[in-house]
This record gives structure tokens, C-alpha cells and sequence, in this order.
């Protein structure tokens, strides 16, 4: 990684050459020519930063983004919801090495402790200010906010640590070395107060990712898309929003750009939910060219309703129906999913809607029940034209009618158009056939029809 | 294995994982009631089973085998449980579903084409439906038909498949199975069902269970048919 022409970091392998921060280019090609450069790219850097602020929204509403590397994240106020410093701290680190973020960190009373803390790599957990102060003793004087003078004179007094700083007289100290690098060690030391700039949750919600590498099977952007639905997630816990509908771009590298929209049968925030309505999509994905980006963007959203956990943790197996759907939706196809809806048609080809599972409170059924009893559950997708032999239909023997005729028609308002039933006039009976079948059917000018079954 | 004297035998049978031969099996999940007390005295624990698959094996439909559930379906339905049809053969009659006494907004339709093993599984392990009825393919093997036993076991989800009665003779790995004989030797409203597997003793007879048939509240017979349901006694009335 360079900027500048000047190498800032490398990976092991470059270190093992001999390649260090600072070198110029040229001198770090010269010990190792295959090196492979990237341009450092501050503008993405900031992006992931804001990204992984929107991931930690889960862990607590208070997110700080000090650039250009620092997220502060104030857990003292949630302590209790997780159970304990260790096991937050412990879940933020799990979750940015699933991110793959190498991460420094440290938890501290201060925020600019917490931060030169986690800066020197001085991972650990200080509840008590006075251990954190002992902390901060320990520390090298060369913090890097601070001008470059202000260090060399701190090392021109002979101070190596931060504690024999703070042992020299205060007023002394500030006319030495400047009023802000003496603010930030008392801010450090928590005897200045530190208000931190809280991190806004971004109105909407779309964030791109850059793949390193191109993707030609569309399985593997699954590992891509975890971390853009992890953020996601945590965006929605930050603002309290429940998700629909979202859409992944994914960017092909010949610039065209293929959606993916990802619908929920119910308003969702749970990253896992995403992941596998994402992987149930991505199995059926055909790309037609290479992929290099993936474009996350919140389509739909609605405000999470207030809910009370239940006091007993209720035995919860499996992800539940709607999820479910939601996956079958996703490997069979639009319309493979459905409910059934009764219609105000006569007609029984028209008196079924059939449409996407939604969750809605319940119709009214008294209207159509009364009608209903009469009717068979099962009908055929076309009426079966049915033998007539003897002035009897025929139906794996012949039919006994045993009912009145139900007259049936008229429907003149969708006469004539493409896939509709249209006008009828037909005399609908209950049959029984000698296997014991029981049969709707019908007889109009055509003749008879067998329609609907009895199950 | 020889067993340790000191253990009493009536210790050993008293315990829950014991289950003899000559007793009907208890279930630990409630069973449904199916709404015919012929059947409910037969089926173990009283019902049909929740978390095992029960296999109906009828050849034709539309002889009543759906009427045969429909109470126990309108039961779930009405205690706010999701019902799924897998690939069912025909297309459902929505205002006659909605007349039997189910939500059809939580009644789902699903057309699985080629995947119902897949998509039943899937059904039945998310633990959030009530009860899936399937309609597999003829050529459905043991190995799919266990992976689903797997799937439904300690679910409290009833879970039925239909199969043809040619495979009657074939091992199933479903705990109860049921054959719905069709045909002229069962009454004329009635249906016959046959336990033909059970945990439990082996059931001898048939069942001969009344089922709602249509067309009956009407009362009236017409056309061609009405001498041979006169002579069955059926009161029918004349009709214009």
C-alpha cells in the first residue's frame, strides 16, 4: 500500500524483504520487484469506516467516527444487555475478523485513552480510570495527533512515557508545549471533559463493496455479501427500522449492472434471515459476465414496532413459517408461493385469488362460506369434457346425480378477453361415479364437464 | 445382555423409552382429534400424531379423504397454525377451503415442481407451520421418506402424505399409515379406512367412517339418477 510514492504498509511477505513504511517506492521495488502496489484510496477507507459504523449499530447507539482509523463505540450503557465487557468486547472482535478487519483495540473510561490505547496496541479492558491511568503511564510520548516539534522537544527534555509528562508541573507544561497537546492529556486522563461527535446513522441505506478479486460463480458472492448485509443489519438496529425489499447491484466488469432484488414475505432485521434468502438466490443466479462490485441498497423499510421480550426464553425451534416461504420463494420461483384468497364471482374458475403470502389481518369468510359448503375443494384446471351415454354422463362408469341443478351463469364483462372465463350458462349437479368418486359437473351447450372434486 | 437381578423388571417397563408390544404407544406431542371417535379410539394417543409423518394411501381421490382431515385441519387453522399443500393435483376451490372452517390466508399452496421432498423437508424443519400436506412423486424412496421423518420428528406440526395404495406393501419409515379403500363395498356416505401401521398392535378390521358428503342438505335428486336413489331411500322430493 502506498501514497504518495511513499510505502505505508506491506504484508508480511513485503517485511520479510525488507520492504518498511517510509521507503520510497522505488527502493521497495528494488528489494523485491514482484511487489504487487496498491494505491492507498482515502475515500474508501472512510467508507468502510462508516460501514462498520452501521455494523456496530447492534452493540450500541453511541458510535463515534474519529478519522482516520478510530471508531468509538460507548458500551458502559450497555453492559447489562450483553452481560458483561468481556462478552461485548468479545463479540465486536468476533464480528470484524468475520469481516476480515484486522482490528486494534482497547476499552477504557475515556475515549481518548481507549483510543492511544488501542493505538499502541494495548488491548485490555480498564474499568477503573486509575487503571487506566496506570495504563497511559506506560505509554510512549509520541502520540501521533501531536506535531512533530511538540514531540521532539517533549524528547528533547528527556520524557520517554506519558506519566513523566504528567508529573511535571501543569502551567509549565502548557507553555511549553502548547495548549491542545496539554488539553488531550488531561482529556486522556479523564480530568478535562471529552464530548465526542456521535455517528449519524445515514438516512438511506446503500453501500458499495469492491471485490478483490473477480467472481465468476455466483455462490462465492455470498462471503462479499455477508459483509454489505452485516452492515445492513446493524444500520436498521441504529435507526430502529424493519427492511421489506432491497436490491443488490451486482457490477459486472464489462459495466453492465444486474439486480437482485431480495424481498421478504415479512419486514426482517436479522442478518442471518438475509444471508439465506441471499444464498437460496444466489444457487439459482446465472452470471452472465465476471463480477467486480456488489452495490447493497435498502429499498424498503418501515419502522420497527415496539415489542417486550418475553420474560421466559421461549423455546423457539427453526426459523419460523414466513422465512421459510421466503426461502422456497426464492428456489422455486415467483408464484410457486401462494395463498388463496375467495373472489365475489359466481363463476368457480374466478371465485380463487391466488396472490403472494402477505401477512394482513384476517378477511371477513362469513360471505362466501355459506355458498362454500356446496362447493368442491378441488377444482380442475380445465373443465374435462365428459361421455354421454344413455342420456348419463360418464366418469369411470356412470355418474348419479345427486342433486338439484344448480344454474350457474352470465359473466358477460370479461367476455372475449385473453384467459378469461367469459360468458357461461351452465347446470352444475353433484355426481357419484361407482368407484365411490364424487364428482362436480356440469352440462351446458357443449355437453357434459366434469369440474371439480369432492375430496 | 443379562440384565443386573437387583433391577426389577416392572422398574424396566416402567421406563419412558420402553414401550411394549401389547400397548397402544402414548405420545409425548398432543395429538390433533380427528373429529371421528372410531378413529381417534384407534390412532395412538388418540389423534392424529404431531411431529411423525402419517402416510394416507388412496388411489383415486375425491372418494373423502380430504373430508377425513378437515377437522383436524380447521382445528389447527383456528388456533392460528399455518397449513401448507405441497403439489397438490388439483387446484384448490378457495371458497369451499374458506366454508370448512380454514384461514386461507394462512393456508399456502406451494408448486414444487420437481423438489416436494425438498421443499416438505424445508417445511416441516422450519418448525412454523402447523401442519403440511404433500403430494410427493410416485417414485418418492425410503431414504427422502426418512430424511422427512427426521425433519418433522419433535415438531409439534402434523404432517401427512398422499400415496397411492401400490406401495402398500413397500416399508415406509412413517409411523402410521392409513389405506382408504374406495368402491362399492363401502356405504354409500361412508368411508372405509384401514390402519394398516401403527406404533401399537396391528389393527384387524376396517373402519367404516361417515364422512359430509355433498349435496345431501339439498335433499333433491335430478335427471336421470332419481330412481336408483330412490331406491336407496334417500328421501328425495321431486323436482320440476
Amino acid at each position: 500500500m502506498v501514497s504518495r510514492g511513499r510505502v505505508l504498509v506491506g504484508d508480511l511477505a513485503a517485511r520479510l524483504a525488507g520492504v518498511c513504511a517510509g521507503q520510497k517506492l522505488s527502493t521497495a521495488l528494488g528489494l523485491q520487484p514482484g511487489l504487487m502496489v496498491f494505491e492507498r484510496d482515502e475515500l474508501r477507507e472512510i467508507k468502510a469506516l462508516e460501514s462498520l459504523a452501521c455494523w456496530a449499530g447492534r452493540f450500541t447507539p453511541t458510535i463515534s467516527v474519529v478519522s482516520p482509523d478510530v471508531l468509538l463505540l460507548e458500551i458502559g450503557s450497555c453492559l447489562r444487555l450483553f452481560g458483561g465487557a468481556p462478552a461485548i468486547i468479545e463479540a465486536v472482535l468476533a464480528g470484524c475478523a468475520e469481516q476480515s478487519y484486522s482490528t486494534n483495540w482497547a476499552a477504557a473510561p475515556t475515549p481518548l485513552g481507549a483510543s492511544w490505547l488501542a493505538r499502541n496496541a494495548c488491548a485490555g479492558i480498564h474499568i477503573e480510570i486509575s487503571a487506566m491511568q496506570a495504563a497511559l503511564a506506560d505509554l510512549p510520548c509520541a502520540i501521533d495527533e501531536w506535531p512533530g516539534e511538540v514531540i521532539d522537544r517533549i524528547e528533547s527534555f528527556g520524557l520517554k512515557r506519558l506519566g513523566d509528562l504528567r508529573q511535571l508541573p501543569g502551567a509549565g507544561l502548557r507553555r511549553r508545549i502548547g495548549n491542545q497537546p496539554m488539553d488531550d492529556l488531561l482529556r486522556a486522563w479523564g480530568d478535562l471533559p471529552d464530548p465526542q461527535k456521535p455517528f449519524a446513522f445515514p438516512e438511506s441505506f446503500a453501500i458499495d463493496l469492491e471485490l478483490p478479486a473477480r467472481v465468476e460463480h455466483a455462490e462465492a458472492l455470498a462471503f462479499a455479501g455477508q459483509r454489505l448485509f452485516a452492515a445492513l443489519a446493524g444500520w436498521l438496529h441504529g435507526r430502529q427500522l424493519l427492511l421489506r425489499c432491497c436490491t443488490l447491484h451486482l457490477a459486472h466488469d464489462d459495466g453492465e449492472k444486474t439486480p437482485l432484488a431480495l424481498r421478504f414475505s415479512e419486514p426482517a432485521a436479522d442478518e442471518g434471515r438475509f444471508m439465506r434468502l441471499l444464498r437460496e438466490h444466489l444457487a439459482r443466479l446465472q452470471l452472465k459476465a465476471p463480477v467486480e462490485a456488489l452495490c447493497l441498497q435498502a429499498d424498503e423499510l418501515l419502522d420497527k414496532p415496539g415489542a417486550s421480550a418475553h420474560l421466559f426464553e421461549q423455546a423457539a425451534t427453526g426459523e419460523g413459517a414466513l422465512a421459510c416461504l421466503e426461502r422456497l420463494r426464492a428456489r422455486l420461483g415467483e408464484g410457486a408461493v401462494q395463498a388463496l384468497s375467495p373472489m365475489a364471482d359466481h363463476r368457480p374458475e374466478c371465485a380463487t385469488f391466488r396472490h403472494e403470502v402477505v401477512t394482513c389481518s384476517p378477511h371477513d369468510m362469513r360471505a362466501s362460506t355459506a355458498v362454500g359448503q356446496h362447493r368442491p375443494l378441488w377444482l380442475l384446471p380445465n373443465p374435462q369434457a365428459l361421455v354421454e351415454c344413455a342420456g348419463r354422463p360418464q366418469w369411470h362408469g356412470q355418474l348419479k346425480l345427486l342433486s338439484r341443478a344448480e344454474r350457474l351463469e352470465s359473466g358477460w364483462w370479461d367476455e372475449g378477453e385473453a384467459g378469461a372465463t367469459g360468458d357461461v350458462r351452465r347446470d352444475y349437479f353433484v355426481a357419484r361415479n361407482p368407484l365411490g368418486q364424487w364428482a362436480w359437473v356440469f352440462r351446458d351447450a357443449q355437453g357434459w364437464f366434469l369440474h371439480g372434486l369432492f375430496a | 445382555m443379562p440384565v443386573p437381578s437387583s433391577l426389577a423388571l416392572a422398574d424396566v417397563l416402567a421406563r419412558g423409552d420402553v414401550w411394549r408390544g401389547d400397548t397402544l404407544a402414548s405420545l409425548p406431542e398432543a395429538a390433533i382429534p380427528s373429529g371421528h371417535a372410531e378413529l381417534d379410539a384407534e390412532l395412538p394417543g388418540g389423534g392424529w400424531p404431531r411431529g411423525n409423518l402419517t402416510e394416507i394411501l388412496v388411489d383415486r381421490g375425491s372418494v373423502g379423504e380430504m373430508s377425513l382431515l378437515l377437522p383436524a385441519l380447521a382445528k389447527l387453522s383456528a388456533e392460528g397454525g399455518w397449513l401448507a399443500l405441497v403439489a397438490p393435483p388439483w387446484q384448490p376451490h378457495a371458497p369451499a377451503w374458506a366454508a370448512a372452517g380454514l384461514a386461507l390466508e394462512r393456508l399456502i399452496i406451494v408448486q414444487a415442481g420437481r423438489n416436494v421432498a425438498w421443499c416438505v423437508e424445508q417445511l416441516l424443519a422450519s418448525g412454523g407451520f402447523a401442519g403440511v400436506l404433500a403430494w410427493p412423486e410416485a417414485g418418492i424412496d425410503a431414504r427422502a421418506l426418512r430424511r422427512l421423518q427426521v425433519a418433522a420428528e419433535g415438531r409439534p406440526v402434523f404432517a401427512c402424505l398422499w400415496r397411492s395404495t401400490a406401495v402398500a406393501q413397500v416399508p415406509s419409515p412413517a409411523p402410521l399409515r392409513l389405506m382408504l379403500n374406495t368402491g362399492q363395498e363401502a356405504g354409500h356416505g361412508e368411508l372405509s379406512v384401514r390402519i394398516i401401521k401403527r406404533r401399537g398392535r396391528p389393527v384387524s378390521r376396517s373402519l367404516a367412517l361417515s364422512i359430509p358428503r355433498p349435496g345431501r342438505s339439498s335433499r333433491a335428486v335430478a335427471g336421470p339418477a332419481l330412481s336408483l336413489v330412490a331406491d336407496r331411500g334417500i328421501a328425495a322430493t321431486p323436482v320440476a
